[in-house]
């Protein structure tokens, strides 16, 4: 029973990290239709910044996040403006792009800070809560919370605010949206940069707890893009649903298989529900598509 | 004007003349290692031990051969612990540097790579670091190890824990030929494993706690990690931090100085792990050793530098022995017959090439130092490890 109840806590944990990096690439694709596979090296950005700031400016950890996702954001900006926007038009172009960013970021990080993993202490991973016979860091509790909050206050922006109903109407068709005088452009960019945001955000909560290292961000795109498929491509809601259900059936699996099975039984899920059904679980069938 | 040309060019041929003379006076040893790449942290210990020796050998004036002494100088190749890099390497040493005697590598891949083509050229080749059992079991006459093999550290180490009693003993372990191969070594010498729990991790994996939940759930006294450094201690820390009440079992990379800044006394406090080289013993080898050691590099040494140091003297003494600095055959034949007593212990190889030298298991005090516990010859109180 404990065993059952770490796995579930555990997977809610890891499940948030790729709900984080689900959601951006949700926001980018649903405005831009491209599938930005540099996600993940941003992650790794994100807990480096955050590693960065901690240890060289500021030692104040939630200061050195939120500077992180801010830093993100900027790049994010910046990425769409210098790589994505040029390349408007053409969807080849700008998934070749996100391939060669992997690269060019990559390497960036492995020149600035070397290779090797860098060790990021931080006081929330070595404070532990008691929960019955367990024991978890209050980090391990905080990324669910966290990502619980940013969910909502994400849900609540899309949904309320002026801007967020701009966004979901630019998801819903480009056309119409330039038509009722939506500052499409606008749209993009901050689309953009608040999807890094959140990247960085997984980036510089996930690091403290393990490491940060050049690869960090690999496991979790690969993750959040299952995450996006199993919700629904463009789809929100789905998305965090995704990205939790992977969270804890890889986790909980690992109680009846072999660990080394985890990762595929993430995806034997995935094509199972997608067999079942195509459009995703929160997934509209559109016209056309079958 | 022409007369000041005339004078250079006399001069450029004095220093060639002069660079051949000085040339043939020095013997060029090749080494292999990792500079750069995932091997490059244990990387820097190898070279350490190679520099300190050739150190020592040319502040007496280097190698005394046939009645003249040739100082040492060490021609590097960085194989980043790729097996195709240290192929090549390995060729270039034998065809255009032209070296007597080849040493070092980290990675037992590498090694394996490496081993032929030494073999071809009748260079010999003498391992420092690497643990694969297997290279010294292809009966290739011009492989020579220094250090222990994992055969000889499991044994060791199996030995120990079965006067332990813990039983189960379950494994969290590299999803590769090193993790695998430990733990189905250990589970053959140790039938307390038997039944323990195994989980496997791949290269890149940060999050233990499936294994961990596994391990509770499973009532296992004592948990053996194979893996480095990196994993390593995030394992310990996860461990610990779930409250799990068991005995921690480690490798060589767990017993050091450089593994305790990566965590606290307060976590590593009782695990054991197996040992090639306790810098603090009180062995008086090994106490020489550590001194020059921390007096030029400032820091504790490392069982990787006493091993390479090792290896460099006793390729010095093969040569002093067979009397030449170029053949590799008489060398090899020398090797095989040399007993040196080296900073690890006494090195004499066996048929296959492989030396036997001491190992321990040294356990972790709750003040942030070490003790030798097995064998029980050289067993000590906290600080000794």
């Amino acid at each position: 029973m404990d065993a059952l109840l770490e796995q579930i806590i555990n997977g809610l944990m890891m499940g948030s990290i790729y709900v984080l990096v689900a959601l951006g690439m949700v926001l980018i694709y649903g405005v831009m239709q491209v599938v930005n596979f540099a996600h993940g090296v941003l992650f790794t950005v994100g807990g480096y910044l955050a590693y960065f700031f901690y240890t060289r400016l500021f030692p104040s950890y939630p200061l050195a996040v939120l500077l992180s996702m801010g830093s993100l954001g900027i790049i994010g900006f910046a990425l769409e403006r210098g790589v994505f926007r040029p390349l408007a038009g053409n969807l080849r172009n700008q998934v070749i792009a996100s391939l060669g960013l992997i690269l060019a970021i990559e390497n960036l990080v492995v020149a600035i800070w070397g290779p090797n993993a860098l060790q990021f202490r931080v006081s929330a991973t070595d404070v532990l809560v008691p929960v019955g016979e367990l024991r978890f860091s209050v980090q391990h509790l905080a990324i669910i919370g966290i990502t619980l909050a940013m969910v909502a206050a994400l849900g609540v922006f899309l949904k309320y605010t002026r801007f967020g109903t701009a966004i979901r109407a630019t998801s819903q068709s480009r056309e119409a949206a330039m038509v009722v005088g939506i500052p499409v452009e606008r749209v993009h960019w901050s689309s953009f940069a608040i999807g890094t945001a959140l990247a960085a955000l997984g980036g510089a909560l996930i690091g403290p707890l393990f490491l940060v290292f050049p690869q960090m961000g690999d496991a979790p795109l690969v993750k959040g893009l299952a995450a996006i498929l199993l919700g629904g491509m463009g789809s929100v809601p789905g998305a965090v649903a995704g990205g939790m259900i992977l969270g804890v059936v890889e986790s909980v699996s690992t109680l009846f298989l072999p660990t080394d099975y985890r990762d595929s039984i993430a995806f034997v899920v995935m094509v199972a529900i997608l067999l079942v059904r195509p459009q995703g679980l929160f997934g509209r069938r559109m016209r056309g598509e079958d | 004007m022409k007369k000041s040309i005339a004078a250079s060019a006399l001069g450029a041929l004095a220093l060639v003349c002069a660079g051949t003379a000085w040339a043939q006076n020095k013997v060029t040893l090749g080494i292999v290692t990792s500079l750069s790449g995932q091997m490059a942290a244990p990387g820097v210990f190898q070279m350490n031990g190679f520099r300190l020796a050739e150190e020592e050998l040319n502040s007496g004036g280097g190698i005394s051969v046939g009645g003249r002494k040739y100082p040492v100088e060490l021609k590097v190749y960085d194989t980043r612990a790729n097996p195709s890099e240290g192929a090549s390497a390995m060729q270039r040493l034998a065809t255009v540097d032209k070296v007597p005697i080849v040493l070092g590598e980290l990675s037992s891949g590498v090694a394996a790579a490496i081993a032929p083509i030494a073999q071809d050229y009748s260079v010999p080749f003498i391992l420092t670091v690497p643990t694969g059992p297997n290279l010294t079991e292809e009966n290739n006459p011009y492989v020579f190890r220094v250090n222990a093999n994992n055969l000889q550290l499991n044994r060791a180490l199996s030995d120990f824990l079965a006067k332990q009693g813990w039983s189960p003993i379950a494994f969290i372990a590299w999803n590769n030929d090193a993790g695998r191969g430990g733990v189905n070594g250990m589970r053959e010498l140790l039938p307390a494993a038997k039944n323990g729990y195994v989980g496997y991790f791949n290269v890149g994996e940060v999050d233990f706690s499936s294994h961990i939940s596994n391990i509770r759930n499973s009532k296992t006294q004592a948990v053996m990690l194979f893996m480095d450094e990196e994993p390593g201690s995030l394992a310990i820390k996860q461990i610990r931090d779930a409250g799990l009440k068991v005995h921690l079992i480690g490798t060589l990379a767990m017993g050091s100085d450089r593994f305790l800044k990566r965590l606290d006394a307060q976590k590593l406090d009782g695990m054991v792990q197996y040992n090639a080289f306790p810098p603090n013993a009180s062995a008086p080898r090994i106490k020489a050793f550590s001194q020059r050691y921390k007096a030029k590099f400032g820091e504790e040494a490392h069982g990787f530098a006493a091993q390479s140091y090792d290896g460099l003297m006793v390729a010095a003494e093969a040569m002093q022995k067979a009397g030449t600095v170029t053949d590799g055959k008489a060398i090899r034949e020398a090797l095989t017959k040399i007993e040196h007593q080296g900073v690890i212990g006494t090195i004499k190889f066996d048929r296959k090439g492989q030396a036997h030298p001491a190992v321990y298991v040294t356990q972790w005090c709750s003040n942030g130092t070490r003790r030798i516990i097995y064998p029980e010859s050289a067993k000590g109180a906290c600080g000794t490890g």
